[in-house]
């Protein structure tokens, strides 16, 4: 416990756990901003209608947290690659190792301090979100009265939950990428890459990459249908369902934490 | 392997390669306890790697080490907890402080007790920093806050790579007084370093490896009696009458003349405590010594024994054409 109370004190002083966070919320602000203006602009009534979603409580819980998720995971992947790649780059792996310390050990608690501030995050983030929306909402004269709302409310649990085991999974994968590149900026570079090439790929083979980790992730947050859309009779998405996407990131989430766990075991430490 | 008591760390056949590159090639090495061992050998000779198997963080690929009197290998990292370390440049989290990243060190490997962290960054002279982030401490403080990190545990035995690092001439005094302190506790200090004027000062015994072996290995003063020599200088004139004399003393092929600017001189393989049995036989035969030098340090000695030149060269002569070579400093020149 020690090992993990240091390393929840260490992530508490750095740099990259608030500059995730802040940027996570600046984004979120930034987002609810451009709804604000462009409700207040529209010249579509419908499209005026659906922006104020975001304004509009309950419904405006689940998009914030869909919002802190489409962000957070890729956040999540370079929050999680930076810490596993710091540990290389500087040098500190090495010191614990000379010391005796468990290479598994330090790892998995390195990640574990990372899985917690990842949480911490998230609610901090849908927190600051909710703030954000409510003040949007007052500006453009929504009423705040399905703040409240108790079904709304008690789902928030196991939104939370599902959405926080995504981001651990995504935080995972991006710790394992550093770890074997034993890098901060190879890591982050290749989890962004990933990200995206992700998505480009998910246009032309869904059923694929609905498998893969952030498309599986987001699966679980959205708790999806198991279906496809098809526009034009072209197949354009696919999601896993809700108990088949908590798999598959399970899944990618053990696969994650083998690789990082592994590859420290077998390396050779220098520098 | 070994006799286990008096014995801190005891290496053999050690041998580690990178891809085609040999590394360590059998490496044995015996480092008694109690004392302070300074590991010399030129770059690439295989230090670092060595420090880095005795600390687990890499594997070799044969041999055996022991380290405390217990065999030392994967699986063994409970045997580093007696062992305190600091390979190559010190390893720290720029955004802590001095002070938290010990903290953050101490959480790892053996248990170590709070108050020692305060009590270690008074002896290395840094409780003034102590609350400062590292990523603004110099060379120096880093390399200080490395020694206390790597004496944490309070180690039996103590593994330094070039701990002289960025220090200041107080600073190395400093930690020579410490590891010389420790060592008087009866703690082993193993200390790898490039400044060889400052391990000839710390020192207890000394082993030289080169190309991955070991090429001597023992006490200080034995080595530098056994590899010691005596300079003389006589008037030029007399320089062959001189040798002849020398080398019925030191024996057949002891003797050899130093060419360069200052003429003269004759360099003589022999235990430095013999210099006066030479200027007794010189003056027997009416020749009189102007300069009498003894001894050999640890650097004429590392050179001699690696194999390895000046990397600089000497200045040129005097009248020296420029880019010209300048003339070695003690070629041979028989008599």
């Amino acid at each position: 416990m020690r090992l993990l109370r240091a390393n929840l004190r260490k992530l508490r002083r750095r740099p990259a756990t608030w500059v995730t966070f802040l940027l996570l919320v600046a984004l979120h602000a930034l987002i609810v901003f451009f709804v604000v203006v462009g409700s207040k602009a529209a010249a579509d009534p419908q499209a005026a209608l659906a922006a104020r979603q975001f304004l509009t409580f309950p419904t405006a819980y689940e998009l914030i947290i869909s919002l802190v998720i489409g962000i957070g995971g890729l956040l999540g992947v370079t929050y999680g690659a930076a810490i596993a790649g710091s540990e290389w780059a500087w040098g500190t792996l090495k010191s614990a190792v000379a010391r005796g310390e468990s290479r598994t050990r330090y790892t998995l608690l390195g990640y574990g301090a990372v899985a917690i501030y990842t949480f911490l995050g998230l609610v901090g983030a849908f927190l600051a979100g909710v703030l954000v929306s409510a003040l949007g909402a007052l500006v453009v004269g929504v009423r705040l009265d399905g703040m409240g709302d108790t079904d709304a409310l008690l789902r928030l649990p196991e939104q939370f939950a599902r959405a926080g085991f995504a981001m651990a999974m995504n935080a995972a994968f991006g710790f394992a990428i550093a770890t074997v590149t034993r890098s901060q900026l190879a890591g982050i570079g290749v989890g962004i890459g990933l990200f995206f090439a992700e998505g480009v790929a998910g246009i032309f083979a869904p059923h694929v990459i609905k498998f893969f980790p952030f498309a599986a992730a987001g699966a679980v947050v959205s708790g999806g249908s198991g279906g496809s859309t098809v526009v034009n009779g072209t197949e354009l998405g696919a999601t896993l369902d809700a108990n088949t996407a908590i798999l598959v990131t399970a899944a990618w989430l053990v696969v994650s934490l083998l690789v990082a766990c592994l590859w420290t075991e077998r390396a050779e430490i220098s520098g | 392997m070994t006799e286990a008591a008096g014995v801190a760390l005891a290496t053999q056949g050690l041998a580690k390669r990178y891809g085609s590159r040999v590394a360590l090639d059998g490496l044995d090495l015996r480092v008694p306890t109690g004392v302070v061992y300074g590991f010399l050998g030129p770059n690439g000779a295989g230090k670092t790697t060595t420090m880095r198997i005795l600390t687990g963080l890499v594997h070799a690929d044969a041999g055996q080490v022991e380290l405390l009197g217990r065999p030392f290998g994967r699986g063994d990292r409970r045997r580093l907890f007696g062992v305190g370390a600091l390979i190559e440049t010190p390893s720290f989290y720029p955004f802590l402080s001095g002070r938290e990243n010990l903290r953050a060190l101490a959480a790892t490997g053996a248990p170590t007790p709070a108050s020692r962290v305060d009590e270690l960054l008074s002896l290395v002279n840094l409780r003034d920093r102590a609350s400062d982030r590292v990523s603004g401490y110099s060379l120096g403080m880093k390399q200080r806050l490395g020694i206390a990190g790597a004496l944490l545990s309070d180690p039996q035995l103590l593994l330094l790579d070039e701990p002289a690092n960025g220090l200041d001439p107080a600073g190395i005094a400093g930690m020579r007084d410490t590891l010389r302190a420790l060592a008087a506790a009866g703690k082993t200090v193993f200390v790898s370093s490039h400044i060889l004027s400052e391990v000839q000062q710390l020192a207890d015994v000394v082993g030289i490896i080169a190309r991955g072996r070991l090429v001597r290995e023992g006490r200080i003063e034995q080595l530098l009696r056994e590899e010691g020599s005596v300079r003389v200088r006589v008037s030029p004139g007399e320089l062959p009458a001189a040798g002849g004399t020398l080398e019925a003393v030191a024996g057949p092929g002891n003797v050899r003349a130093e060419t360069g600017p200052e003429g003269g001189w004759l360099e003589v393989r022999i235990d430095p405590d013999r210099a006066a049995e030479l200027n007794q036989a010189l003056a027997s035969t009416g020749v009189f010594a102007s300069r009498i030098e003894v001894g050999t340090n640890l650097e004429e000695l590392f050179l001699e024994l690696t194999g390895t030149g000046r990397d600089l060269g000497a200045p040129p002569a005097p009248g020296a054409a420029p880019g010209s070579v300048p003339p070695p400093v003690v070629p041979g020149w028989p008599l």
